[in-house]
């Protein structure tokens, strides 16, 4: 049996109150587990609890995961630096990415290779024409296939994406779905997804998660 | 009139009357000093100030000492002091700002713990809670007389003024991009340098070129505790009674000050949000930078 990507057990997560208790599940390599749900649950904030940005209040987090870029965060905004150009913004992922080594130990001339897979990540998003374009000229399309390079760029274990996938019309859904689809199982690393239309859950995700089936508002899932 | 402007005009009458009660305690009810005062202006002007020493600008006067350029304004005192202003006031400010990136950095909420960000704050506070012409006294005392200790001075207080500005500017950053840096496990400075400096970055750049003119006006005050700059020559024609020889350095502060202010705020004009106004005029920095743009706007529009 493969070693997965995060086990959590009897996670409880919240501010001051629990918002989620006692949750469990696993996600293995190459799997998309989307968590669905009505707004209000928590479940932005078990994304945050499990990227680290907010502490969690019970229960255990197993996780494989490198601590520098193990875990590509795409926030519900996407948080780009809205000032700096798309190059800039996959560099981000790019320089907290797996440093490749050569025959005899030494680590590629770094910086070079930063760029392309930089590059790399840009043109598989479809972005290739707009690498020096600031974030603010772009649609909002676009600027969802820029936080997903950036995560790409990163090479990580874990991607994590709170509702990446909001305010996209059919054809940019699609297409994204498509690209993240090919990338994890290629990649063979985890996604955790938190989406509000289940339809397109349904359509990214190996497994989905409902948190409107759990009256205690706590998910058993083994 | 509205009940609610009645309670303006009321609130407004109070405070100066307030205002004018203070005034008489602090002139222990003697107003007789006021009389005449104006009269003492005119007086002074005309038989002191003016004619200014207009030789101090346009003649050599060997400052420095062994300046050989052809045309007298270069070797002037009133010129080379106020270069000296100048290059007091820009080597303040650079090293200034960059000490008030790094601080703020660690003195911001969203980007450090408190048990970080309170003594940052602190040390902020004393810089700033000195006028940099205190500093200066003290730095006179440690580093001797000379534009050094009005540099060390400037910086100080720059650091201090503008870290407080920069840390608030911070905070108010978008909290998205830095979560994300934080969950890719980017360093502290990677997170300063390629998330916080671009997305704050035109504001920065506005608030250097507020502390230069700022420090530039302050520079000429530190020489009249020793500290450098025109102040120096100030002080010293104070001294001796000329104060047509102050007249003339004023005269010379006053053009320069009016030109660093109109230039700073041409080129901060164009830091905006988007930095997106385009075509500029001179005249469009008189104007507030939101009818500016919805005049280039308009203008836009119609082409």
């Amino acid at each position: 049996m493969t070693k997965p990507i995060i086990r959590i057990e009897n996670l409880s997560v919240g501010y001051t109150k629990p918002l989620l208790e006692k949750i469990n599940f696993v996600i293995q390599p190459g799997e998309i587990v989307a968590i669905i749900g009505i707004s209000g649950l928590g479940k932005t904030t078990l994304l945050r609890t499990i990227a680290g940005l907010i502490p969690k209040l019970s229960g255990k987090i197993f996780a494989d995961i490198r601590p520098r870029g193990g875990i590509g965060y795409i926030p519900q905004r996407l948080g780009l630096v809205r000032h700096a150009s798309v190059y800039h913004n996959v560099e981000l992922g790019a320089r907290c990415g797996v440093k490749v080594r050569d025959d005899s130990g030494n680590i590629f001339n770094w910086s070079k290779r930063k760029a392309v897979v930089v590059r790399n990540s840009v043109e598989e998003v479809g972005l290739a024409d707009k690498i020096d374009e600031p974030i603010r000229r772009l649609s909002g399309g676009q600027q969802r296939r820029v936080a997903t390079a950036r995560a790409m760029a990163q090479n990580p274990e874990l991607i994590l994406a709170d509702e990446f996938l909001s305010e996209l019309d059919k054809e940019n859904a699609d297409a994204i779905i498509a690209l993240v689809k090919t990338y994890v199982s290629n990649n063979q690393c985890g996604m955790l997804l938190v989406e509000h239309h289940s339809e397109r859950a349904k359509q990214i995700a190996d497994r989905i998660i409902d948190l409107s089936d759990f009256e205690t508002k706590s998910i058993e899932e083994e | 009139m509205s009940v609610k402007l009645n309670k303006v005009w009321m609130i407004s009458f109070g405070l100066i009357v307030l205002a004018l009660i203070v005034m008489n305690n602090l002139v222990r009810g003697d107003w007789g000093d006021l009389t005449g005062g104006f009269g003492n202006l005119i007086k002074f002007w005309n038989t002191e100030l003016w004619p200014p020493e207009w030789s101090l600008i346009f003649e050599a006067q060997s400052e420095p000492p062994n300046c050989t350029v052809d045309i007298g304004f270069f070797c002037s005192k009133a010129y080379t002091g106020m270069l000296e202003t100048l290059k007091m006031a820009f080597v303040a400010t650079i090293f200034g700002f960059i000490g008030a990136i790094m601080f703020s950095s660690f003195a911001a909420k969203n980007l450090v713990s408190k048990s970080v960000l309170i003594p940052t704050r602190l040390f902020l506070a004393l810089t700033r809670s000195l006028p940099s012409i205190i500093w200066a006294i003290v730095f006179v005392i440690v580093v001797g007389i000379g534009p050094l200790a009005g540099v060390l001075a400037m910086i100080l207080y720059t650091v201090g003024y503008l870290g407080k500005l920069q840390y608030e500017e911070i905070e108010g950053i978008n909290r998205e991009p830095l979560e994300a840096s934080r969950a890719m496990g980017l360093s502290h400075t990677e997170t300063l340098t390629k998330v916080v400096l671009p997305e704050s970055g035109n504001t920065f750049l506005s608030q250097l070129l507020f502390m230069f003119e700022y420090n530039v006006r302050h520079g000429t005050v530190l020489g009249l505790v020793g500290a450098g700059g025109i102040g120096l020559h100030i002080d010293r024609a104070m001294e001796l009674n000329q104060y047509d020889h102050v007249m003339a350095y004023l005269i010379v502060i006053f053009v320069v000050i009016v030109i660093i202010d109109f230039v700073s705020l041409f080129v901060r004009s164009f830091v905006t949000d988007e930095s997106e106004i385009g075509d500029k005029s001179i005249l469009s920095v008189l104007l507030p930078a939101n009818l500016a743009q919805r005049i280039y706007q308009g203008k836009r529009d119609s082409d």
